[in-house]
């Protein structure tokens, strides 16, 4: 019995820990600055959504949220698929003087090293390419890193399938590639699924980058756009709090709704 | 692998135009990763070994730039309180990733609504971590203080205190990173053979002779992968600490990845920066690659 209740009341201090936070911002977000400031309520006693109204009349988070959206599903769609053909390569080939495995170990070493470490070259790149403020100059940084995680995180997928199927569609006439294309890719559908959900979940959050890249709302992503709200002196807390929460309840919403194809990516495979 | 599977792989390659198709399939993400990666790498490298001002180059100083690194006082002190935050922050997260996977290790209900739960904190936005870690401190519109008063307190000081918005930014750490160690540690956990446990069983071992002789010693391999990617990450940490406090008060919490940013992107001195990001990025490799000998040694013993 004494168990059962330990049991309960750990797991209600835990969620209160993990969940008190988000409370407080969402309703934060419900109230105008005057009660947050100056009354300090415990929970919003005129509840309003004038915030949130705000945000999209007079702070043009309808652009950054439009932004968002646009490089996130380039640079997704784009590192699948160039990632998910260089994953098949190195997972079944053998190719001279093992270049297919140099190449693999040089694209994990590439992840491996913080993003931080080329913010200045990438931005004197875009700076030069005149891809500053951009999307392309966006889409294309975050294909890159994507791409080298598709690659690594496919890699294992492949080779969880069986060379025979590929086997047999080419002894039924079938290519190479159309093997590829119509017997193993579909069978890795589960797999790319997953590398998906978490390429969309790191790139709509990723923030350095956008901060150094973007200067206006033209292609400021919602991060990005979210961080224009925190002033030097006085701090809008309920934009900011609104804010809050229009960046983070879609990415949320979508991790919770496939929290199962989640934990593989969150660990970088350590898990399987 | 075994040879058979080799060699039908070699078959399998075939003749003609099949033979240039794996270079075919790796050259557009290798081209993607060669340009937007592996030059700026480079160009980081060369403009490393430059003098800058006003963002343009004026002169080639070879090694200087690495060389002042180590006579800067705010870098040296940036790489401390690096250290010093990643130390806390994975310690307290695998610590407490730990005892919530124990925890949670034996099937009850509720469990299910905790794992969903605990998935929040690690993929909101880290921008908006920090907003809400911003809200909890504020003195003014923090929860901190709004509790405090309606407990007849007085307003919280966090984000003033250098002591204090350090301690608050490894809360924030913690809050956001401990339930990765938990899942990590989990599905280890779960993946234990059940025989030893069993046997142990059999021979009364207590709950801690269990854990010390038995749990413990298994899960050094997981445990050790999940403190090596979690610190590689944790080294890396920007955006919560430049939303949260941008460095300050002071340099309290001016982890080196703001140190760098503010060199290069608000005092101009490009070259400079450079090469500090050159030399976090090989600390971090040499980390990571003599961690990665150390598992490989543990696995083989």
């Amino acid at each position: 019995m004494s168990t059962r209740l330990a049991r309960i009341l750990t797991t209600i201090f835990v969620l209160a820990v993990v969940l008190l936070p988000i409370y407080w911002l969402v309703s934060t977000s419900l109230k105008s600055n005057r009660e947050i400031t100056q009354e300090g309520t415990l929970y919003p006693h005129v509840p309003t959504l004038d915030n949130y109204v705000r945000l999209f009349t007079e702070k043009q988070f309808g652009s950054y949220l439009t932004n968002s959206l646009v490089v996130t599903f380039f640079s997704v769609a784009i590192a699948l698929a160039v990632g998910a053909m260089g994953a098949y390569a190195i997972a079944r080939f053998r190719l001279p003087f093992a270049a297919e495995r140099k190449v693999g170990l040089f694209l994990l070493t590439l992840r491996i090293i913080p993003p931080v470490v080329i913010l200045i070259p990438v931005y004197l790149l875009m700076l030069s390419l005149g891809l500053l403020d951009s999307w392309l100059g966006l889409i294309a940084t975050y294909t890159a890193f994507n791409v080298t995680f598709c690659v690594w995180m496919m890699e294992s997928f492949f080779r969880e399938i069986p060379v025979d199927l590929e086997e047999a569609a080419m002894v039924d006439g079938d290519s190479r590639f159309g093997a590829f294309r119509r017997i193993t890719l579909p069978l890795a559908a589960p797999g790319l699924a997953a590398t998906a959900i978490f390429a969309v979940l790191v790139t709509f959050n990723e923030f350095l980058f956008a901060l150094a890249l973007t200067a206006t709302p033209r292609a400021m992503t919602m991060p990005r756009g979210t961080a224009t709200l925190i002033g030097r002196i006085d701090t809008d807390w309920a934009s900011m709090s609104a804010a809050g929460v229009i960046g983070a309840l879609p990415i949320v919403f979508f991790a919770l709704l496939v929290q199962r194809h989640l934990v593989r990516g969150l660990t970088m495979g350590a898990v399987k | 692998m075994p040879s058979g599977t080799q060699a039908r792989k070699y078959r399998l390659q075939g003749a003609g135009l099949d033979l240039a198709l794996p270079y075919l399939m790796l050259a557009p993400g290798l081209m993607i990763v060669l340009g937007v990666l592996v030059y700026p790498l480079w160009d980081g490298l060369r403009a490393s070994a430059k003098a800058y001002r006003y963002g343009s180059p004026i002169a080639d100083v070879g090694l200087q730039n690495y060389m002042h690194l180590w006579s800067d006082a705010q870098f040296l002190n940036s790489l401390w309180v690096t250290v010093k935050f990643v130390a806390l922050s994975v310690s307290f997260e695998a610590v407490l990733g730990f005892a919530l996977a124990l925890f949670c290790l034996h099937e009850f209900r509720g469990i299910r609504l905790l794992r969903t739960v605990l998935i929040i904190p690690m993929v909101v936005t880290p921008v908006v971590v920090a907003i809400v870690f911003r809200l909890i401190y504020a003195s003014d519109a923090g929860m901190l203080t709004a509790l405090s008063e309606a407990m007849g307190g007085g307003a919280v000081q966090i984000l003033g205190n250098p002591l204090n918005a350090f301690i608050g930014l490894v809360v924030l750490d913690v809050w956001e990173w401990t339930p990765l160690m938990f899942l990590i540690l989990l599905a280890g956990l779960q993946s234990l053979p059940h025989e030893p446990f069993e046997a142990a069983r059999v021979d009364g071992a207590g709950a801690w002779r269990v854990f010390a002789d038995l749990t413990f010693p298994m899960m050094r391999p997981v445990l050790a992968v999940a403190i090596v990617l979690r610190t590689i990450d944790a080294f890396g940490t920007f955006d919560q600490v430049f939303v949260l406090t941008r460095g300050g008060p002071g340099e309290a919490t001016r982890l080196i990845s703001i140190y760098g940013y503010d060199t290069a992107f608000k005092f101009q001195q490009t070259g400079y920066a450079a090469a500090l990001f050159v030399t976090i990025g090989l600390v971090v490799l040499a980390l990571a690659f003599s961690a990665i000998r150390l598992l490989r040694r543990v696995d083989a013993s």
